[in-house]
């Protein structure tokens, strides 16, 4: 039972393919799938076999080096042994050329003196190589426990062959960088790493340390009072502290029975204030009574568990939730007036109390699918690389009969003595060369059918090679071992974790899914093709291939391009367009199906700048220009001497003291809700705010400001009050911001004095209330998550109407000052388009005050 | 001191309250709160009543350069939180950031930590105090110039620095489940300060502290690694901490002592592989203080702060030599300790990696490697006129160590009564009061040098002087690790 149980930390084998050798895991973590199987998530030991060959030769020489204590063994300790795979060269670049001469040496590991041949060849065996390698496998393909230890230089390897599954590792194996590392950290020597050794004070010198200064006393054990005497007096502070519980009105409120407060008086903190009392009164139970019950009352000492209020209380569950016990942030976004300390000290009292147990409860629920041990049965279905039991038996019949005293020359003797050919050649161990076994398994590359006896495939399945060296078969194995690497090496290839690209994540996985998974989820992005999790509105263009030019052109259903431009949720047949393009295409031919979809929506054609064209023309006319001069009608009309438009559309906004551009803010919905709301009881003032910024005063005030009134009444009656602010501002803006005129006097006062502005005219004259507010300097970014959403009216045959009755300058107009009421006269057709052009929310007032203007809006989810 | 039984210590414990409050960050595994854990269970089991409480003075930036470099200190002292961006290139440079974070208050738990293990380490040298405590102390990996391990300043180093203008040596115990290598590096190539650390080693943090560190220059054989592999327990930990405190004791004979406390080498620790139990870790402090050398302690790594304040409060409880009860004591965090609100706790059933064969070849490579120490190194002879015992162990060197000891050596081995007795009250006049560790014409205390490691728990409750008797009186015997017969 206590031998299937594997727990986080076990070293164990893993069975990934039934023909090769266990793989030796050392297991990290166990996660129980939603389908119920458990993954084991486990770190790789590489076995020699599993190396490039440069590298165990590298290998072989560090631990040569480090059994000696040699020179060269310092030497190497300090090199990092790399080498790129197949490039023996480079590795040989590595090492230093003191060592070439050891190269002639034995290969061997160091401590085999002393072994036997086959001793040393087995240790090669139990020689492993750690990596920081980490791949998840299915739990069931473990298939027993084993001990990877580090070697260490007292023991010898015959410790680890006389062990049963017992490997031992001395470097570290990178597989991405074909590197190995001493597992060995260094202490460094030199006088930027040790200390300056203080002198032995001499006779009669006296340290300038002194007592006083370092420390303050605070409780000492040579008081006089026996241990009862402090009991009571503790006691005593106690029932003060209850009793001072119950004069304190805050206190009563939260403690309203007096099994409460007593319980809150014996908390801690009152125990130490009375430690400290007793002390400071000189251990004087009369003096330290006194001083609990001041002329001032009884002393209260109350801890943060204590102080905090149910709402506090509250918040602060709710922030651990939001942020986790990142108590920065809980402070600055929900207990601004709480220090850290003291959320820290509350958190840890929090920690005792029921709230957090039952969030226990529910975070132990979740942290089920973690486990700590598991256990598998042993693995008894047969291997695939057993040979059938029958053929066992005719082998082992004809092992008993003919080998017996032939097995060795059965070698030779390739043909059917007995008519069993098949099994005749190998019918001894090609590791051990016994001929007597219960089971034997096929072994080695296919041509060559080996067989191993029953223990010796036990042996290759968990060390990775045969018990003995030099058998006939093994150099053929070892020279098979190349493609077989090379196919491993591919497969540790597409076994390369996926990194995953964030910054400072950097996390690995095994597959490509699942770091597709961890980018959605952990940083809410999609990788690739990966669909985003967090829903957003629909963002698309289409992108008109030429076959749908070319059905523009043909079909005659989509003869009227503008009225679908301007309708486009109104369908279209698809099927006719299809049948009608599928006739007109089949009367065309190749060129000119090309000539009817490059019509005019084809690639642009290269025509050249507009002098060249216009020489071309003129050529074309027959007046060529003389010596390429331009037509002076063709030549740029200086700077200076361009028109000035009498009326300037968009004149540039002024410049701020820093020489930027600082553009007019336009209002969002709910400030200009706001400004209206306000507005509304003085509807003088609320024009002169809008007049004066616009310099315009041509609204008659009837109509308009009885749209806008409507509006932002509708609103005010339907309580659509906007919602507060996610972060409070710190400088609240002004109720009208600065027109123009006034902006302009203000930067120049800010300049002459010498002054910067006042933030909220930064805040509110170019909409980006940024750095200005300081602290952190964090820039308030809309997110794409907070955009406004997007809106579009859907006109009815009534606004169509109402549009039709204004000239087009009044459109333009309103287009350009969407949030001003149209003018008068027009009456509550074209009042509604402008309220609807204001944008979204005041809408509903709009249409309410415009006496029912048949505007709908839509808005787009 | 007359209020106190005669046998026990004098013992100073330093602590800070706001030590409790500073918070490494979100998801890391240091919580100073272990600290304050601590001291409300040494409150309410009425251990507080019984010592001497410190609030130490914050260690200023001139003390902590007696090791560290000043450009790091001043680093450390300016950087917060909130202007971490301007330092970008100084916290790689200092290796702040990933383990050891930038937080709050950062460089004040510095402070108060190095502040409590100097002050401490003046108060032994004023032999104002046998034993001193320092549990906000111990933090082993900070470096001269170099943040490490959740350590930022190496209190240890400032406290032996202090000790060593009054001890000629001084020994380093640390028990923590990782290498000191702070301590080890900053002592590594003198002869006065010997480092001893027991630790996990392959494949763990910080990667030193392999057998073959044995320190540099002066300072060679004076670095003692003990590496160990996972699932040490109770009795493999004392069967190897035994005899190399005992050997290193008897070679290096240092007169102070600090140890490392640190308890992630506990059963159940979040970052720690070991099994041991409280009373396992608490042995050691139990042994160390037998040898009745000033005797500073500090606390150090720990990682399940349940059972972090167990543990140090039981080995205050040691230190103190009073016995306390297995049932934990109502207290401000009594929930953490449950289910079960006990004391101890138990061994997991996890393997011992360790066999005995293994601590066995280990020990004895150390063995061989303290065998090259001078014995009482680095003594000035002039100054130290006890060291005469040295020409005793040189004779002692030329003995051939598979022959059965002569007569005249085993003499020189036994020790009178009350010689090794960790009691001050023994023998006339109580030996505190008139000792002076650089001009004591009495020849220098052999500490106990041979504990049987195969019969050796002494209970914990021998405190009192009757049973420390008892035990001496096993001493007396000629050395058991030498070979009985040729």
């Amino acid at each position: 039972m206590a031998a299937n149980m594997y727990r986080v930390g076990d070293c164990v084998y893993f069975e990934t393919s039934s023909t090769s050798p266990y793989q030796i895991r050392r297991i990290e973590e166990l996660n129980k799938t939603t389908s119920g199987n458990v993954e084991a998530k486990v770190m790789c030991f590489y076995r020699r076999r599993d190396l490039p060959n440069p590298l165990i030769q590298l290998a072989d020489k560090h631990q040569m080096a480090q059994s000696e204590d040699s020179p060269v063994a310092m030497k190497l300790k300090k090199i990092c042994l790399k080498t790129p795979v197949g490039e023996e060269q480079a590795a040989q670049a590595v090492l230093d050329p003191a060592l070439a001469a050891m190269e002639e040496e034995s290969t061997e590991l160091p401590g085999t003196d002393g072994l036997a041949p086959k001793q040393r060849h087995q240790a090669k065996h139990r020689e492993l190589f750690l990596s920081r390698h980490v791949e998840t496998l299915p739990a069931t393909h473990i298939r027993g426990k084993c001990t990877v230890t580090l070697l260490n230089e007292t023991e010898s390897l015959l410790s680890y062959l006389n062990k049963d599954d017992a490997f031992f590792y001395c470097l570290v194996f990178d597989p991405s960088q074909k590197t190995l590392l001493a597992d060995k950290g260094e202490i460094r020597v030199g006088s930027r790493y040790q200390t300056e050794v203080t002198n032995l004070l001499k006779e009669g010198e006296e340290d300038p340390r002194n007592s006083e200064q370092l420390e303050t006393l605070v409780w000492t054990p040579s008081h006089g009072l026996s241990d009862r005497q402090i009991d009571q007096f503790l006691v005593v502070s106690r029932s003060v502290g209850t009793f001072a519980r119950a004069l304190d009105c805050s206190s009563s409120v939260k403690q309203p029975s007096l099994h409460m407060s007593a319980a809150a008086a014996s908390r801690d903190i009152t125990l130490f204030h009375a430690m400290d009392t007793l002390h400071k009164s000189g251990y004087s139970i009369e003096a330290a009574l006194s001083s609990l019950v001041p002329a001032s009352g009884p002393v209260l000492c109350r801890d943060e568990m204590e102080e905090w209020s149910a709402s506090e209380a509250n918040l602060f569950e709710e922030a651990l939730n939001k942020y986790g016990k990142d108590f920065t942030d809980i402070r600055q976004d929900f207990l601004p007036w709480k220090t850290l300390k003291n959320l820290v000290e509350y958190y840890y009292m929090w920690k005792t109390t029921d709230r957090y147990v039952q969030q226990k409860r529910v975070k132990a629920v979740e942290a089920e699918s973690k486990l700590k041990q598991v256990y598998i049965p042993n693995y008894n279905k047969p291997n695939p690389a057993l040979i059938a039991s029958s053929g066992t038996v005719g082998g082992g019949a004809a092992g008993a009969g003919a080998a017996a005293g032939a097995a060795k020359a059965a070698a030779v003797l390739n043909g059917g003595t007995n008519g069993t050919a098949a099994c005749n050649n190998q019918q001894i161990c090609a590791s051990c060369q016994v001929s007597n076994s219960n089971h034997w398994y096929t072994w080695g590359p296919q041509h060559l059918q080996y067989r191993l006896c029953g223990s010796c495939w036990q042996y290759w399945k968990k060390y990775g090679g045969l018990k003995t060296a030099g058998v006939f078969g093994e150099s053929e194995v070892e020279a098979s071992k190349g493609p077989r690497e090379g196919e491993e090496g591919a497969l540790s290839v597409s076994h390369r974790p996926h990194r995953c690209t964030v910054l400072n994540c950097a996390k690995e996985f095994k597959l490509r899914a699942h770091l597709a998974r961890h980018v959605a989820t952990a940083h809410g992005c999609g990788e690739g093709g990966a669909r985003p999790v967090m829903k957003t509105r629909a963002a698309f263009y289409l992108r008109a291939s030429p076959f749908t030019r070319l059905a523009r052109r043909l079909t005659r259903a989509l003869r009227r391009p503008r009225h679908y431009a301007r309708s486009p949720f109104s369908p279209i047949n698809l099927a006719q367009v299809k049948h009608e393009c599928s006739i007109a295409m089949a009367g065309l031919g190749g060129a000119e199906l090309r000539a009817a979809g490059a019509g005019g929506g084809g690639v642009a054609r290269a025509r050249g700048p507009v002098g060249a064209v216009a020489a071309r023309l003129a050529s074309a006319r027959g007046s060529p220009v003389a010596g390429g001069r331009a037509h002076e009608w063709l030549q740029l009309t200086p700077k200076d001497r361009l028109p000035v438009p009498a009326h300037v559309a968009f004149p540039k906004p002024p410049k701020a003291p820093d020489g930027s551009l600082m553009y007019e803010r336009v209002l969002s919905r709910a400030e200009l809700e706001a400004r209206r709301a306000e507005a509304a009881p003085a509807p003088s003032l609320k024009r002169r705010a809008y007049d004066d910024i616009n310099g315009l005063d041509n609204m008659s005030a009837g109509c308009g400001a009885g749209v806008a009134l409507g509006a932002a009444a509708g609103a005010a009656e339907a309580g659509l009050a906007p919602p507060p602010a996610k972060r409070p501002n710190k400088h609240p803006a002004p109720m009208q911001r600065p027109s123009r005129e006034q902006f302009a006097a203000m930067c120049a006062k800010a300049q002459a004095t010498g002054q910067p502005l006042p933030p909220h005219v930064f805040a509110h004259v170019n909409g980006k209330p940024t750095n200005i507010s300081g602290r952190g300097g964090r820039r308030h970014v809309i997110s794409w998550m907070d955009a406004p959403d997007d809106l579009y009216f859907r006109a009815t045959e009534n606004a169509k109407a109402a549009r039709r009755t204004l000239s087009c300058g009044e459109l333009r107009r309103g287009a350009r000052a969407p949030w001003r009421a149209m003018r008068g006269g027009i009456s509550g057709a074209h009042g509604g388009v402008g309220a609807g052009g204001m944008g979204g929310a005041s809408a509903k007032g709009g249409v309410g005050g415009a006496g029912g203007a048949p505007l709908q809006l839509v808005i787009l989810d | 001191m007359a209020m106190q039984p005669h046998s026990k210590k004098r013992v100073c414990y330093y602590y800070d309250s706001d030590i409790g409050n500073y918070y490494y960050g979100q998801g890391h595994p240091m919580k100073p709160h272990r600290i304050r854990m601590t001291h409300n269970l040494l409150l309410n089991y009425g251990l507080y009543r019984k010592m001497e409480i410190y609030r130490p003075h914050k260690a200023t930036a001139d003390e902590m350069t007696k090791f560290h470099s000043d450009d790091y200190i001043r680093f450390l002292r300016s950087i917060r939180p909130d202007n971490m961006s301007e330092y970008n290139k100084q916290m790689q440079r200092f290796n702040v950031g990933e383990d050891c974070p930038v937080f709050d208050g950062l460089y004040e738990f510095c402070q108060l930590s190095a502040g409590g293990s100097v002050a401490a380490a003046v108060k032994l040298n004023k032999q104002a105090s046998e034993i001193c405590i320092n549990w906000g102390g111990g933090l082993h990996h900070a470096k001269k110039s170099e943040a490490s391990g959740f350590c930022y300043v190496n209190d240890i180093v400032l406290g032996i620095l202090e000790l060593l203008k009054y001890h000629q040596r001084v020994l380093y115990i640390d028990i923590d489940v990782h290498h000191g290598d702070g301590v080890e590096e900053a002592f590594y190539t003198t002869d006065r300060v010997m480092t001893v650390s027991f630790h996990k080693y392959g494949e763990y943090f910080p990667g030193t502290g392999d057998l073959r560190d044995i320190g540099a220059g002066k300072g060679k054989y004076y670095a003692v690694n003990i590496p160990l592999r996972d699932g040490m327990d109770d009795e493999s930990y004392e069967s190897i901490f035994v005899p190399i405190i005992s050997k290193v004791m008897e070679t290096f004979q240092p007169s102070a002592v600090v140890l490392q406390c640190g308890a992630d080498s506990l059963t159940g620790d979040r970052l720690g592989c070991f099994n041991l139990t409280v009373r396992g870790h608490g042995r050691c402090v139990e042994l160390v203080k037998r040898f009745g050398l000033p005797f500073l302690l500090v606390g150090g790594g720990g990682y399940t702060i349940r059972n972090v304040s167990r543990c140090w409060t039981y080995e205050t409880s040691v230190a103190l030599g009073v016995e306390i009860a297995n049932e934990l004591p109502y207290n401000d965090y009594f929930e953490y300790f449950g289910p079960d609100f006990k004391l101890h706790i138990s061994p997991s059933n996890m393997s011992n990696q360790n066999t005995p064969e293994y601590l066995e070849k280990i020990k004895n490579r150390l063995f061989e490697n303290l065998r090259m120490l001078p014995h009482a190194p680095g003594v000035q002879v002039q100054a130290i006129p006890e060291d005469a015992v040295n020409d005793e162990s040189e004779d002692e060197d030329k003995v051939d160590k598979d022959e059965r000891l002569p007569q005249s050596e085993k003499d020189k081995r036994i020790t009178g009564d009350g010689e090794l007795s960790d009691s001050e009250d023994e023998g006339e006049g109580g030996r505190r009061d008139n000792r002076s560790y650089r001009n004591n014409p009495q020849p220098r205390k052999r500490p106990r040098l041979d504990k049987d490691p195969a019969q050796p728990k002494d209970d914990i409750k021998n405190e009192d002087s009757k049973d420390e008797v008892k035990n001496l009186s096993g001493v007396e015997e000629p050395k058991k690790e030498l070979p009985p017969n040729p």
